[in-house]
C-alpha cells in the first residue's frame, strides 16, 4: 500500500513537472475531475451488454486532479435510502456543469433509469422514464435534452387504411447471435417530458456522445448475413438522419469501435477492441473522417471531406491488442479516454487497466481488472497516474467545468408522410461498391428485418441472416432516381435489382427512418465526398412519385396472404401481384414449386438425376450419405437409435451444409455433389443467400424476364433452361419470384408466414 | 447429467449452421473456458462454436446447461437451438424433468426450453408450475413463458401472480407484459394492492405500460398513500402514461413528495395530462 502511495506520488510529481515553469500543463486549467467508481467485476457481457449490476457505485470529484486532491462523493451518499444500493453505468456533465446526468439502478429487481444529480445542493431526481425498460449511456444534448439508450420500443400509433395502429405494441429486437434486447438511441427533455424513441436498428446501438458540430457519434452493431461487427455512425440529435462514420468495409482498427470522444472537428479518440472477453476496453485509436489539417494555433482537426473512404486513424497505444487476446503486464487494456487538448499528439484524461484484461484469464486468476484514472501522452506512450483505488473501477474521468453546446441539428419531418418514412436516391447509379452497367438496374428491392422477438425459435434457416420480408421493388427512373415509402423505425435493407428480379447488389447493412423523415440518398453508397450531380429541377422518381413499400402497413398484416403464397400464376401477365410476395416461407412458398415440377425426379432415390455425395470423418471412418432430394422429407438419419428430424431435404440441398466448417473439421465430401457453380464447379450449395443471380439452381432453371412485366420469350441466362432438358412444365413467373426472392432474402426457412408462434399450444 | 447418444450427435452436428458469425470455435477453447469460470469467456466461446462440426463439444456443452449460472444455461440452449435435430433431442428430455425432476432439474429444464423457444413445452411447463417446486424453479417457468411471449402461456403466468413467493409474483407480471398479442391486464390489476412492493412496483408500471384506464384510481391511491418510493414513482408514472386528467390531484401532490425518486416523475406525468 505504502509502494502504491509513492507511485501516486511520484506520478503526482510527474503530472507537476509535464508542465514548464510557464505552462500549467494539460491539467493546468482544470480544477477537478469527476469520477465514476463502480465495484471492479469480470463479466459484463458483450460491448453491448448493459445489465450489469454490483451496487456499491459512486460519483466523486477530485479536486485538484492530483492524487493528493481532495475527493468528495457527488453522489449518491447523500440521496437518500432509496441510492443505497445504487450501480453506475456512465454519466455526463451539462453544459453549464452545474448538472450531471447518470444511469443507476438502485436494486437487483429494478432497471437502470436516469437521474439528474444538482452539484449545487447535491440533490437527485429521476426522470419519468419507463420504469419496466432499462435506461442508459445518457448525454446532455443541446437543447435542454438528454440522449440516451434504451431497450423500450419505439411505438407507431399511426393508421393503416383500416384504422389499425400500424405498431402499438412492437416487441425489441432481439440480437441474432448474441440474443440480447436490444438498446436503441432516444431522447427526452432534462424535466422528464417528451420522451421520444428512435428509429431501430436490428441490433444494439450504444455510447453515444456528442460532437461540436451538433452531431452524435455512437456505435452500431451491424449484423447482416456475414458482417458482424461495431462500427461508428453519426446522427442528428432529433435522431434523423443516420450517417456511417468509421469502420464500415474493413477499414476500421478492430472488429469493434466504442466510446468514441471528440477531440477536434472531425476528429475522435475511440477504443478499438474485439466484441467480448476484453471487459469492453481495448487500444486507443485517433480516428480521423476526413483530410487532416493543422490550425495556427497547432489543433489538428480533420472535418474536411469527412467520409469513410477519407478516414485514417492513428493508433495511440502500439502493443496493446485490439482483438480479445490477453494483454501483457505493463501493457493492458483501455476503458476510455477524453481529449485535454487537439494537438498532433493530444493528451489524454484515461481509464486504464494493466496485465491480462481478459475474462478467461482474470477469471481463472479469480480477479478482476483494476482500472485507475491516469493522464497518457500520446507522444512519449506514457501514462502517469492520477487515482487508482484497489477493487474499485475508475472511470469516465472528466473535468468538471462548462462546455459550449453546440446548435441543434435536425432534419425537417414531413407531415404528409403520416406514420411512414421515405427513403430513396438522386441516382442509383453513382456507387462506390459496385459498377453497374447503364440501364441494367430495374429497381431497387426494400426488405424489412426482424429477429426472434417475434417469436421465432432463435433462427430462421442455417444461413444466420435474420428475418426478412419484401416490401416491395421500387422502380428506377430513366435518369436513376427512385423513390419509395417505407414503415417508419423498422430496420431496412435494399437490394438493387434487374428484370428478372434478382439482386444486382446488396446492400450489408441495415438502416432505419424516423416518421416523416426523408432520407434520400445521392446514390448506392455514394461517394460522400462528392456531390451527386443530377439534372436541374426534381427528380423523375420525385415527379412520378414514390412507389408503396408497405409504409402505412400494420406490421401483423406485412405478410403474405396464405392464398397469395401457394398461387403458381399470383402475378399477372401485366406484372401486378409481384408485390404480393413479402415473406418466403419454405414450406408454404418454395417447397409448392418443387412438389409440382421437380420432385416426380429428384426425390432422393438414388440415380442420375439425384447424385449421392458423402461427408466422411477420415479419422474415425463415419460417413454420412446424402443424396439428392427436394421433397419434404426430413433428412434421414443413419443411425441405430433411429430417425430424428431436422431441416427438409429441399432445404437442406439448396442451402447446402456448412463448408467452412466441413473444411476446418477436416472432413471430406466425396461423391457427387448436386449443383455446379456457372463455371461447372461442383458444389453442394445450390443456392447463395442474398445472391439469386450467382446460385446454381437458379441459374439451372434460367428464370424469365420478371419487370416490368413478365416476358418468357427473354431468359437471364444464355444456358438452356432446364425445363428444356428436363422436360418438365417450366416455371411459372409467380414461381421463378418466389425462388429468386428466397434466396436474395437470405435463403431463411422461416418468414411470418409460418412462424410457430402463430400455432396454438 | 444428461446424455445424448454419440451416434446421434455426430450425425446431428453434420447439420450445424453456416459459421459466418460464430468462427474458430473449438471444444478444448470451450473446456478452456469453464475451467476459468469466466461466465464471459464461456458465453463468447459457445457463440464462437456456433456453426461447429464438433461431436465432443456435445457432452460440454450439455453439461452447461445444469451450470448454476443463468448465463451459461442460455447461451448453452442457444448452441442446441442452432442444431434443430439435438435441440429435439434434448428438449424431450428436458420435458420429462418438467413432469417429475427435482426442482433443479425443472429450473434448468425451463431455462432450456425458453431460450430456444420450443413452444411445444408450454404444456410441460403448465404441468410444472402446479407443482410443488421451489421458487427459483418456478422462477425459471415464468421466464421460459417469458422467452416465447405466448398468449398460450398465460395461464401459466396467472398462476404464478398467485404464488406465495413475491418475487414470483413480481416476474409472472413483468412477463405478462411482454407476451405478443396480449389480450387483457385484467389479472395484473389485481396485483395494485399485493402485499409486496416489489409486486405493486411492478403492476404499477405494467398498468402504465397498457395504458389502462381502469386502473387510475388504484394508481392514485398509491401514489400517494403507498410506502414504498418504488411504488409511489413507478404508478406515478404509469398515471402520466395512462394521461387521465382525473389523476392530476394525485399527481399535484406527488410532485412534493418527499424522495427523488417520485417529485420529477410526477411533474413529468402531470405535464403528459395537461
Amino acid at each position: 500500500m505504502k509502494l502504491k502511495l509513492n507511485t501516486i506520488a511520484i506520478g503526482a510529481a510527474l503530472l507537476a513537472a509535464c508542465g514548464s515553469s510557464d505552462s500549467p500543463g494539460p491539467l493546468g486549467n482544470v480544477d477537478s475531475l469527476v469520477i465514476l467508481q463502480r465495484v471492479a467485476r469480470n463479466d459484463m457481457g458483450d460491448i453491448f451488454q448493459y445489465t450489469s449490476y454490483i451496487p456499491g457505485a459512486k460519483l466523486i470529484k477530485l479536486s485538484p486532479p492530483t492524487a493528493d486532491g481532495t475527493r468528495t462523493v457527488l453522489c449518491c451518499d447523500k440521496a437518500g435510502a432509496e441510492f443505497a444500493n445504487i450501480d453506475i453505468q456512465a454519466y455526463d456533465i451539462s453544459f453549464d456543469a452545474k448538472q450531471i446526468v447518470f444511469a443507476g439502478k438502485l436494486s437487483d429487481s429494478d432497471h437502470y433509469g436516469l437521474f439528474l444529480l444538482k452539484l449545487e445542493d447535491g440533490s437527485v431526481q429521476q426522470l419519468a422514464t419507463d420504469m419496466g425498460r432499462d435506461y442508459v449511456s445518457p448525454i446532455f444534448l443541446p437543447g435542454d435534452k438528454i440522449m440516451f439508450t434504451t431497450n423500450g420500443v419505439v411505438k407507431n400509433l399511426a393508421t393503416d387504411t383500416s384504422g389499425a395502429a400500424i405498431d402499438p405494441m412492437p416487441p425489441q429486437h432481439v440480437d441474432e447471435y448474441e440474443r440480447g434486447t436490444t438498446i436503441q438511441i432516444g431522447t427526452i427533455n432534462i424535466d422528464g417530458t417528451n420522451e421520444q424513441l428512435g428509429p431501430r436498428n436490428l441490433s444494439h446501438r450504444t455510447a453515444p456522445s456528442l460532437a461540436s458540430d451538433g452531431r452524435v457519434i455512437f456505435t452500431q452493431w451491424d449484423h447482416l448475413g456475414t458482417e458482424n461487427s461495431g462500427h461508428l455512425m453519426f446522427m442528428n440529435t432529433d435522431m434523423t438522419e443516420l450517417r456511417e462514420a468509421f469502420g464500415k468495409e474493413g477499414t476500421g482498427a478492430s472488429n469493434s469501435t466504442l466510446k468514441a470522444q471528440e477531440i477536434s472537428p472531425g476528429r475522435f479518440v475511440g477504443i478499438a477492441t474485439a466484441r467480448n472477453r476484453t471487459i469492453n476496453a481495448g487500444a486507443l485509436v485517433d480516428i480521423r473522417l476526413g483530410h487532416v489539417s493543422k490550425l495556427d494555433n497547432g489543433d489538428v482537426v480533420a472535418n474536411e471531406a469527412m467520409s469513410e473512404a477519407n478516414a485514417s486513424y492513428v493508433m495511440l497505444t502500439p502493443d496493446v491488442p485490439t482483438d480479445n487476446s490477453p494483454s501483457a503486464n505493463t501493457i493492458g487494456r483501455y476503458y476510455d479516454a477524453y481529449a485535454l487538448d487537439a494537438k498532433e499528439h493530444p493528451a489524454l484524461l484515461v481509464s486504464w487497466a494493466d496485465g491480462p484484461v481478459e475474462s478467461s484469464v482474470l477469471g481463472a486468476a479469480n480477479m478482476s481488472a483494476d482500472f485507475g484514472v491516469y493522464l497518457y501522452d500520446t507522444a512519449t506512450l506514457q501514462r502517469h497516474p492520477i487515482l487508482d483505488d484497489k477493487g474499485t473501477w475508475d472511470i469516465f474521468p472528466r473535468p468538471l467545468q462548462t462546455r459550449t453546446a453546440p446548435a441543434v441539428t435536425s432534419s425537417s419531418i414531413d407531415g404528409t408522410l403520416g406514420g411512414q418514412a421515405m427513403i430513396g436516391a438522386m441516382n442509383v447509379y453513382e456507387s462506390t461498391l459496385h459498377t453497374f452497367n447503364p440501364g441494367e438496374i430495374y429497381g431497387v428491392r426494400v426488405m424489412e428485418g426482424f429477429s426472434s422477438e417475434e417469436g421465432f425459435p432463435r433462427m430462421f434457416g442455417t444461413t444466420m441472416f435474420e428475418g426478412h420480408a419484401n416490401l416491395g421493388v421500387a422502380r428506377v427512373a430513366a435518369d436513376g432516381s427512385w423513390l419509395a415509402t417505407v414503415p417508419a423505425n423498422v430496420p431496412i435493407h435494399l437490394q438493387t435489382v434487374d428484370n428478372f428480379g434478382m439482386s444486382l447488389f446488396n446492400e450489408p447493412v441495415w438502416f432505419s427512418a424516423r416518421a416523416g423523415e426523408s432520407r434520400v440518398c445521392g446514390g448506392c453508397h455514394e461517394d460522400r465526398a462528392k456531390s451527386t450531380i443530377i439534372n436541374p429541377g426534381i427528380t423523375q422518381a420525385a415527379a412520378i412519385g414514390p412507389t408503396n413499400a408497405k409504409g402505412l402497413v400494420a406490421r401483423a398484416n406485412r405478410m403474405s396472404a396464405v392464398t397469395d403464397l401457394s398461387n403458381a400464376n399470383l402475378i399477372q401477365a401485366d406484372g401486378t401481384g409481384a408485390d404480393k410476395l413479402v415473406g418466403m416461407a419454405w414450406d408454404k412458398a418454395v417447397q409448392p414449386i418443387f412438389d409440382a415440377k421437380c420432385t416426380s425426379c429428384h426425390n432422393g432415390v438414388a440415380n442420375s438425376m439425384n447424385p449421392s455425395y458423402q461427408i466422411v470423418n477420415p479419422v474415425t471412418g463415419a460417413s454420412t450419405t446424402y443424396t439428392f432430394d427436394l421433397t419434404n422429407k426430413p433428412i434421414q438419419m443413419l443411425d441405430e437409435d433411429g430417425m430424428a428430424e431436422t431441416w427438409p431435404a429441399s432445404y437442406f440441398f439448396m442451402a447446402g451444409p456448412d463448408m467452412e466448417a466441413i473444411e476446418k473439421n477436416n472432413l471430406m465430401v466425396t461423391g457427387t455433389p448436386p449443383c455446379k457453380t456457372a463455371s461447372g464447379t461442383p458444389t453442394l450449395q445450390c443456392m447463395l443467400p442474398t445472391d439469386a443471380h450467382n446460385s446454381p439452381a437458379i441459374q439451372l432453371l434460367n428464370p424469365t424476364k420478371l419487370f416490368p412485366q413478365p416476358d418468357a420469350a427473354v431468359r437471364a441466362f444464355t444456358s438452356s433452361p432446364h425445363s428444356t432438358v428436363g422436360g418438365y412444365a417450366e416455371l411459372t413467373p409467380t414461381e421463378f419470384y418466389k425462388l429468386i426472392l428466397a434466396a436474395d432474402m437470405g435463403l431463411n426457412y422461416y418468414a411470418r408466414e409460418n412462424n410457430p408462434h402463430s400455432s396454438t399450444y | 447429467m444428461k446424455n445424448i447418444p454419440k451416434l446421434v450427435a455426430v450425425a446431428l452436428t453434420l447439420f450445424a449452421t453456416s459459421a459466418f458469425a460464430g468462427k474458430g470455435g473449438s471444444n478444448a477453447a470451450i473446456v478452456a473456458a469453464v475451467n476459468s469460470h469466466s461466465t464471459d469467456a464461456i458465453i463468447a466461446e459457445v457463440e464462437r462454436a456456433e456453426g461447429l462440426i464438433c461431436s465432443d463439444c456435445v457432452q460440454t456443452i450439455t453439461n452447461l446447461t445444469e451450470d448454476n449460472r443463468f448465463a451459461v444455461r442460455e447461451v448453452a440452449a442457444w448452441w442446441f437451438a442452432k442444431r434443430p435435430g439435438l435441440a429435439k433431442v434434448m428438449s424431450d428430455q428436458m420435458k420429462g424433468d418438467l413432469a417429475s425432476g427435482t426442482s433443479l432439474q425443472v429450473r434448468n429444464a425451463a431455462d432450456f426450453v425458453g431460450a430456444i423457444v420450443d413452444y411445444t413445452a408450454l404444456p410441460a411447463l403448465r404441468q410444472a408450475m402446479g407443482r410443488s417446486l421451489d421458487s427459483e424453479a418456478k422462477l425459471a417457468i415464468v421466464h421460459a413463458v417469458g422467452y416465447m411471449a405466448h398468449v398460450d402461456g398465460n395461464g401459466i403466468l396467472v398462476t404464478a401472480m398467485g404464488d406465495a413467493d413475491p418475487a414470483v409474483r413480481a416476474a409472472a407480471i413483468n412477463a405478462w407484459r411482454d407476451i405478443l398479442g396480449q389480450v387483457s391486464v385484467a389479472p395484473v390489476e389485481q396485483r395494485l394492492t399485493d402485499a409486496d412492493a416489489k409486486v405493486r412496483a411492478a403492476a404499477a408500471t405494467v398498468m402504465g405500460a397498457y395504458g389502462d384506464r381502469n386502473a387510475v384510481s388504484a394508481l392514485e391511491q398509491l401514489v400517494v398513500t403507498d410506502k414504498d418510493p418504488f411504488v409511489r414513482r413507478n404508478a406515478a408514472w404509469a398515471l402520466g402514461q395512462i394521461g387521465s386528467r382525473d389523476a392530476s390531484g394525485a399527481l399535484l401532490t406527488a410532485v412534493n413528495d418527499k424522495s427523488g425518486l417520485v417529485r420529477l416523475v410526477a411533474k413529468a406525468s402531470l405535464a403528459r395530462l395537461q
